[in-house]
């Protein structure tokens, strides 16, 4: 007893736990407890058999004498060795766990006996021997597998044992389809967890939301917990094939733990560690990438008449200009009769006619590899992984590359320690074309270039939109794709050491030490071959940024049975964290060589001021969580976090946040106990409270900020008022209900999750307007509340399983519904971001957030309303909005809520059929309820002559033609109307085809052959197809970074259709 | 055992030590990049750098409120004589009189005013504590007093009664949700506060942009006049308005240019008859004045965007006298310029366009943003101002002929002489409208006036009712702005202005 605690036959011999779970943990140790001794003890999982400890013990010791010896190989699905599976004789303790290709040798007394094959995720199977030397299994994995370790947050527990609601993922799952980031990984995967992917771009542009909205000015975004230690450093540096398993955390009762992070939801996401033995994997994939949609515009011949005809009507709607002979000077055949020979033939034909959609995409080949390599002995596992990943996007000329390495190490010291390490390393190199919502916009330059002007003149230089009279600025999208170099260039330094104790039998103290390191630049240069609004030309400038995130946390775990019905885990510990982040900015402008780049900013003779920030926060909490078993029926927890954070006012640094949670096992019932239909039914009930203090910082401070004045021709530093200062600025608090049901039938072939939820936020932080005349706009404010409602389901079956061809089913549903419910003193509308022409959308009083507001467009007036036009100072072919409120005018008192941007419901269906060698995954997302607010109406169909338009203003308004939402044509220099109204707003449900994939696996014993355990080969399809009423690109879209702009748009990044073919390989 | 209990004692100790943190200084926040209000206002330096903050709101007459949108631009559309080319909706409802008290120039004049007004508080209540030389610190304060008093004479012109705000507000003040105070209050504390920048001993003049004593004195004698016309009509200011402009002459140091190209190129910034002008430099702040005034797309400048924002009528410019040599061409107007793409080839615009903002360095110059500053006070105004002034406490006077007589010389227009008291007023006005032109002068002259240019008949008429060049009828609603609707919105102490 002095100094070897953890001897597994102790262990074993006092709380019964299984190899499955030793395994398991040993596995997930990175962010557990330090292996088996956190797993709630003295249960025996029902679909598992029990065996002694000493069968651990695969290296050395006696093996019995015995008459028939039996071998074989475990294998998953795909036919890859499992290292680590359980095989044991049933009804015995007699057992032994396969080795690092998945084999495993056993004596049997009689070569008689049933075997019981189990590994922790996978349905166990029972094999009578039936005297057979050679026994191969295949087992079906079970994501729902109720002795599925679930990582929680400062431990794991077992999935049915959960009280919380926690939605899994497990890494073969992930590696289905090619994804270069976990977010696109997530996708669809987890009832309640809503990923947009809004841009086609590499890399994505996503947005998570875990249960919809809990906050207004604060963030909406998940807590990202990676290894134990918060990830602050952007979680796209981490490569989505190195990650054995992401848990996400959803009611309170399961991320209360987090206090004030947590309100948005947890993703807990566990990388892959070293294992025993040795193995070298290498995937790698090969994409094809082409713009899945086009939009149509106008071409040579359509622009140019309309302008024609739009010329003609300035009569109309300017007479007396007209008649003056103001625009005499604009008739096109002037315009054009000077371009003779540069734009026009003669004849005053176009000589251009350019596709600019087909001019600036491309075929985009992209390629990725990941190398692994594991190994270990029984004291020390290590893993080393590598990844290239080359993303090119179908807008010449952008690409995100990314370069990963990430090293572990674990290792049980002695039998009272273990340590471990892991550091991550993480390169990515990115250029893109998107940026802004102007001229230098690629996606907006493809749709708005004129086609009269080509890529080219002859003579080589660029053509440009202004060589044509009457255009706005903007340059050619293959001129912008190759004279702006718009670069990101991080580093992110992720790494953790951890140590674990056992103090004594049942009580682990354990210490983390974490940082997060991310290096940044972005550099962008600009030669003096295009034009932009700037004037200054030959532009370069690199923004720098650096943060630094460390975390230490401590806390012990302790386990104990206390007799046979009652057991107990608490954790209690304390954390601290601290977060700095600094900017700095130089630029220049009128380089002298375009050679220069960004790489000498020395050289040119107008520098732009430098600048610099700094932000910085630091948080202190304890917390403690107890579990507690009341023989397998009633599970209960309570949970408590006591955190203080820099970010609040000197009256409010510290709150408590605490949660309960009840589960009643009706299975372990003895009605139930015997029923053949159920093998698990679970009812959750849980409420809790979290918080949210992902605000900027000092905003409880009377900041001064600073300007610039200019004095005598020079810079003359200003100092003046800032923020207005709340002392008393407080927490963010979400009180969560959750009642849910887990149900597993028909020995787990039918698996069902659902949980319904109640989500109320209060002290919303706001930052609410005040009166101008105090001199500031806002203050940090906790006012108003909201809250979301919401159903998830997931359903999961196995609708055929048999050693030759097994079909599984995985549907899952996500209903929200939000509501806004109180709003400051006076429940006051507040417009949040982003504002176009005018508010685009509103945060109201019993409304969903994300709602558009705007007026409503009836279509246009009529040649027979002429009076009633002109009462309203328009003319017939001018656009029509209702008159809301009947005041004989139309402005803002006119607008009313026009749609939302937020999904009803969302999930997910997916389909897996494996036959033989062959596997095929069918991927289906929908969304419905969800509206877009298409601004790109705004400068490409209210408006016309300043730029090409979609060819849906051919339908606009002319005598003819009076049943139209579209205006009359006119130049727009005697003006037009474009306003955000309900025209704009568009349907986005849909229907995606996201993923299909067909694979084969060889026959292990083939590639055996080979030398190695595993050969896959696949080929996929993603996004194939997508059922739409969206005009646009595609309808799971946002332009804009602002909380509540899901599914606002003005030209975005196009999605592509990808083809992928890939090979998996294991050594 | 004591092996296992180490960690505990470590657990024990970092606990405490989080405790001790969490109690003391762990979870304290030092903002490096920026002051908070208690730590600033120690030195001299920083009540300099408390001063200079408040000259960059005078930029907000140039603010971006949109495409071809800028508060100096709608202040010339509501007053009639302009028109707009492009796309500018906003700008087409004051052309109109359509506008809503939610259109952006209402916000953006009265958030900056306010905005600089908080800070000139604060830097009036903070800078007497500081230990430093007292003649820099009266000097300090003067200018502080200056620009609070500059911005209120724009809130209460604009908006009539106002808020008004004199100590710094916090979260806790009853300010925070302020009524409007009558006008008269506001004018008198304009008054006060440029008699306290008067006697702050500021240099005479400036050509490094500050406020001088000549500049104090010729927005006094501004707002005098302001005061004795509507709606306070307090007649008797006539006279101290006279007084105060006759200062500003006498000081003899604002002499006339004798090139208009001069208005509006840099080598003469703050110089000459410039007494303030809001500053700009290349790099530092830049505005698009000249980009707002070339007609629509007309390609003669670099500029990227060619707004045609600010158009004057053919009515207007027809008014100048015949052999005015600002009606000229390329003297305030110009109507032709070499094509910046094709310099062989000359456009022709069909309107007289504002030559008096076309800024030649930046406009002919792929290198350089506009950088020409916007003229606050010039001395034409000062001699007008003292001319209708001394016209209206004691009729025309020999003075007052010499100061419009000379703003008519350099036109190369004949002397006034002879003319009834009512005559020599008209005049006045007339000469103000030709020769502060598009200066943000005029929507101010038809407020205290209550007259407006009939420029088809050549004559001031009663603006209420008139119908201009452009079929606008002015309205009463337009003798004020709209509060702003997002002030109206957040403050619900607050009355909206008649018709808004």
């Amino acid at each position: 007893m002095k100094n070897n605690y953890w001897k597994p036959g102790i262990l074993s011999g006092a709380v019964g736990v299984s190899v499955a779970h030793i395994w398991a943990a040993w596995a997930l140790a990175g962010t557990t407890l330090a292996g088996p001794r956190e797993l709630p003890a003295g249960r025996t999982p029902s679909s598992t058999t029990t065996i002694g400890a000493p069968t651990l013990r695969t290296d050395s010791g006696p093996v019995e004498r015995v008459a028939v010896t039996v071998t074989g190989q475990i294998t998953d699905e795909t036919g890859s060795g499992l290292p680590g599976a359980s095989v044991v004789i049933k009804g015995t303790t007699n057992g032994t766990t396969t080795d690092a290709n998945g084999s495993y040798s056993l004596s049997l007394p009689t070569g008689n006996e049933t075997l019981v094959i189990s590994y922790i995720g996978y349905l166990s199977q029972e094999i009578p021997a039936g005297g057979r030397s050679r026994i191969d299994v295949k087992l079906v994995s079970d994501s729902k597998a109720l002795n599925e370790v679930v990582v929680v947050g400062y431990g794991t527990q077992k999935r049915s044992d959960l009280t919380g609601s926690v939605g899994s993922v497990k890494s073969a799952e992930l590696l289905d389809r090619p994804a270069i980031n976990i977010e696109q990984s997530l996708q669809g995967r987890i009832a309640g967890v809503n990923v947009a992917i809004n841009s086609g771009r590499p890399g994505g542009n996503s947005n998570i939301r875990i249960r919809g909205y809990s906050s207004i000015n604060a963030t909406n975004n998940p807590l990202y917990v990676v290894d134990g230690i918060i990830w602050a450093a952007g979680i796209d540096a981490l490569n989505p094939a190195d990650i054995e398993n992401i848990d996400v955390l959803k009611d309170a009762s399961a991320t209360a733990i987090y206090g004030t992070r947590g309100a948005n939801g947890v993703i807990l996401v566990t990388t892959k560690r070293g294992r025993k033995g040795g193995t070298i994997s290498y995937d790698t994939y090969v994409s094809s990438a082409t713009l899945a949609r086009k939009r149509d515009v106008l071409n040579a011949r359509e622009f140019l008449a309309l302008e024609d005809q739009a010329y003609q009507n300035v009569a109309k709607f300017d007479p007396a200009g007209w008649a003056a002979g103001r625009y005499a000077n604009r008739d096109p055949r002037i315009k054009r009769t000077a371009l003779i020979g540069k734009l026009f033939d003669a004849n005053l034909n176009p000589l251009y006619d350019v596709d600019w959609q087909n001019e600036i995409t491309r075929n985009a080949i992209s390629q990725n590899h990941n190398l692994s390599f594991t190994g270990g002995g029984d004291q020390t596992t290590f893993g080393l992984f590598l990844n290239y990943n080359d993303n090119q996007g179908i807008i010449r000329n952008t690409y995100l590359k990314r370069y990963t390495g990430r090293l572990v190490m674990d290792s049980q010291l002695k039998p009272w320690v273990k340590v471990g390490a892991t550091l991550n390393y993480s390169n990515s190199d990115e250029r893109r074309g998107d940026e802004g919502v102007g001229g230098n916009n690629i996606p907006r330059m493809m749709i708005e270039m004129i086609p009269i002007v080509p890529i080219r003149y002859p003579d080589g230089t660029y053509g440009k939109r202004q060589d044509y009279p009457d255009m706005e600025s903007g340059d050619n999208p293959v001129a912008l794709s190759n004279e702006d170099k718009r670069l990101y260039k991080k580093q992110v330094f992720g790494a953790n050491a951890y140590a674990d104790f056992t103090l004594m039998p049942g009580l682990n103290f354990r210490t983390t030490l974490g940082a997060n390191l991310a290096s940044q630049y972005n550099p962008f240069s600009e030669t003096n071959l295009v034009q932009l609004t700037r004037p200054f030309r030959g532009y370069a400038e690199i923004w720098s940024y650096d943060t630094k995130f460390l975390q230490w946390q401590n806390y012990l775990t302790y386990n104990k049975q206390i007799n046979a019905n009652n057991s107990l885990n608490v954790v209690a510990g304390v954390e601290l964290q601290k977060y700095t982040y600094l900017q700095w900015f130089s630029g220049v402008e009128s380089l002298p060589d375009n050679y220069y780049e960004y790489y000498n900013l020395g050289v040119s003779g107008n520098p732009l001021p430098p600048s610099s920030s700094y932000n910085a926060y630091q948080m202190a909490s304890y917390f403690a969580r107890a579990n507690y078993n009341y023989r397998d029926k009633i599970l209960l927890t309570a949970t408590g976090r006591f955190d203080g954070s820099s970010r609040f006012g000197e009256n409010n640094k510290f709150a408590f946040f605490p949660s309960a949670a009840v589960a009643w096992r009706l299975s372990q019932e003895e009605f139930l106990k015997g029923s053949t239909v159920i093998s698990d039914l679970k009812i959750r009930a849980s409420y809790g409270l979290t918080g949210n203090s992902e605000i900027n910082s000092y905003q409880s401070q009377a900041n001064l900020s600073t300007n610039v004045s200019v004095i005598g021709g020079t810079r003359a530093p200003g100092t003046v008022i800032g923020t207005l200062a709340n002392p008393n600025l407080r927490w963010e608090k979400t009180a969560q209900y959750d009642l849910g049901v887990s149900m597993s039938m028909l020995k787990g072939r039918i698996g069902i999750d659902a949980d319904v939820y109640l989500k109320q936020t209060r002290d919303l932080l706001l930052s609410a307007p005040v009166p101008l005349s105090s001199g500031y706009a806002s203050i940090y404010k906790n006012i108003g509340s909201m809250e979301n409602r919401g159903l998830e389901l997931s359903l999961n079956t196995v609708n055929i399983d048999n050693q030759t061809v097994s079909w599984s089913t995985n549907f899952n549903i996500s209903f929200l519904r939000n509501r806004v419910t109180a709003l400051g003193d006076a429940n006051d509308d507040i417009f949040p971001n982003p504002y176009f022409l005018n508010n685009t959308n509103i945060l109201r009083v019993g409304e969903s957030v994300g709602s558009f507001y705007g007026l409503v467009r009836t279509g246009t007036w009529g040649s027979n309303e002429v009076d009633e036009a002109t009462r309203y100072g328009r003319r017939p072919g001018d656009l029509k909005f209702q008159d809301l409120n009947n005041d004989g005018q139309i402005n803002d008192q006119d607008r009313a809520i026009t749609g939302k941007g937020i999904p009803t419901g969302y999930g997910t269906l997916s389909n897996t059929v494996r036959v033989k060698g062959f596997d095929l995954t069918l991927d289906l997302q929908y969304s419905y309820g969800n509206d877009i607010l298409n601004l790109t109406h705004h400068s490409a169909l209210d408006r016309t002559g300043q730029a090409n338009s979609y060819g849906d203003v051919l339908n606009g308004w002319t005598p003819e033609n009076q049943n139209t939402m579209i205006a009359q044509a006119r130049p727009s220099y005697v003006y037009y109307d474009s306003k955000i109204d309900s025209y704009k707003v568009e349907d986005g449900s849909f229907l995606r085809g996201r993923n299909l994939v067909l694979g084969y696996t060889l026959p292990s014993e083939l590639v055996q052959r080979w030398k190695l355990s595993r050969l896959r080969a696949y080929v996929s399809a993603q996004n194939f197809f997508v059922l739409t009423k969206y005009s646009g690109y595609d309808p799971e879209v946002s332009t804009y970074g602002d909380a509540f702009a899901q599914g606002i748009q003005f030209f975005d990044y196009p999605k592509s259709r990808v083809f992928t073919a890939g090979l998996n390989i294991s050594l | 055992m004591n092996r296992f209990f180490k960690p505990l004692y470590g657990l024990l100790l970092g606990g405490t030590l989080l405790g001790s943190y969490g109690c003391t200084n762990y979870l304290d926040e030092v903002n490096r990049s920026n002051f908070t209000q208690s730590s600033y206002f120690t030195s001299a330096s920083q009540a300099q750098s408390a001063v200079d903050g408040l000259y960059a709101s005078l930029r907000m007459f140039t603010a971006d409120n949109g495409y071809g949108e800028r508060p100096w631009v709608t202040l010339e559309l509501i007053n009639g004589h302009a028109t707009t080319l492009g796309q500018s909706f906003f700008n087409s409802q004051f052309i109109n009189q359509t506008a809503d008290a939610a259109n952006p120039p209402f916000r953006t004049i009265w958030q900056s005013s306010y905005n600089a007004v908080g800070s000139a508080n604060l830097a009036i209540q903070r800078i007497p504590a500081i230990s430093m030389d007292e003649a820099l610190k009266k000097n300090l304060l003067g200018q502080a007093y200056f620009m609070r008093a500059f911005f209120y004479y724009h809130l209460v012109r604009l908006y009539g009664d106002v808020p008004l705000i004199l100590d710094p507000i916090d979260a806790s003040s009853t300010q925070l949700y302020p009524t409007r105070s009558p006008q008269a209050d506001v004018y008198a504390l304009i008054v006060n506060d440029l008699k306290q920048a008067e006697q702050a001993g500021l240099p005479v003049t400036d050509q490094t942009g500050r406020v001088s004593t000549g500049a104090v004195k010729s927005l006094l004698s501004s707002v005098y006049l302001t005061m004795a016309g509507y709606p306070l009509q307090k007649t008797e200011n006539y006279a101290l308005a006279a007084a105060k402009a006759k200062e500003v002459i006498d000081l003899n140091v604002y002499p006339l240019f004798t090139s208009y190209d001069y208005l509006h190129d840099n080598a003469h910034k703050n110089q000459g008859e410039l007494i303030l002008q809001a500053q700009y430099s290349s790099a530092i702040a830049t505005n698009s004045i000249s980009a707002q005034i070339i007609p629509y797309f007309a390609r003669v400048s670099v500029y990227g965007d060619e707004y045609g924002s600010l158009i004057p009528t053919e009515g207007f410019y027809n008014t100048y006298e015949s052999g005015d040599l600002r009606a000229q061409e390329r003297q305030f107007y110009f109507t032709s310029y070499p094509s910046i793409t094709d310099t062989t080839r000359t456009v022709q615009f069909g309107v007289h366009a504002l030559y008096k903002y076309f800024h030649k360095e930046s406009a002919l110059n792929r290198n350089v943003n506009s950088d020409q500053n916007w003229t606050l006070l010039r001395m034409p105004e000062v001699m007008l101002t003292y001319a209708e002034a001394s016209n209206e406490a004691s009729g025309p006077t020999a003075t007052a002929y010499a100061q419009i007589n000379a703003i008519r010389s350099r036109a190369k227009l004949p002397a006034l002489t002879g003319l009834t008291k009512d005559q020599f007023r008209e005049a006045i006005w007339k000469e103000r409208y030709h020769e502060l032109a598009y200066e943000n002068k005029a929507y101010f002259d038809t407020q205290r006036t209550r007259k407006v240019y009939d420029v088809r008949n050549n004559r001031m008429v009663d603006a209420i009712g008139f119908t201009n060049e452009s079929g606008t009828t002015f309205t009463e609603k337009y003798l004020l702005w709209g509060l702003p609707q997002y002030e109206i919105n957040n403050n619900r102490a607050l009355t909206q202005n008649p018709g808004w």
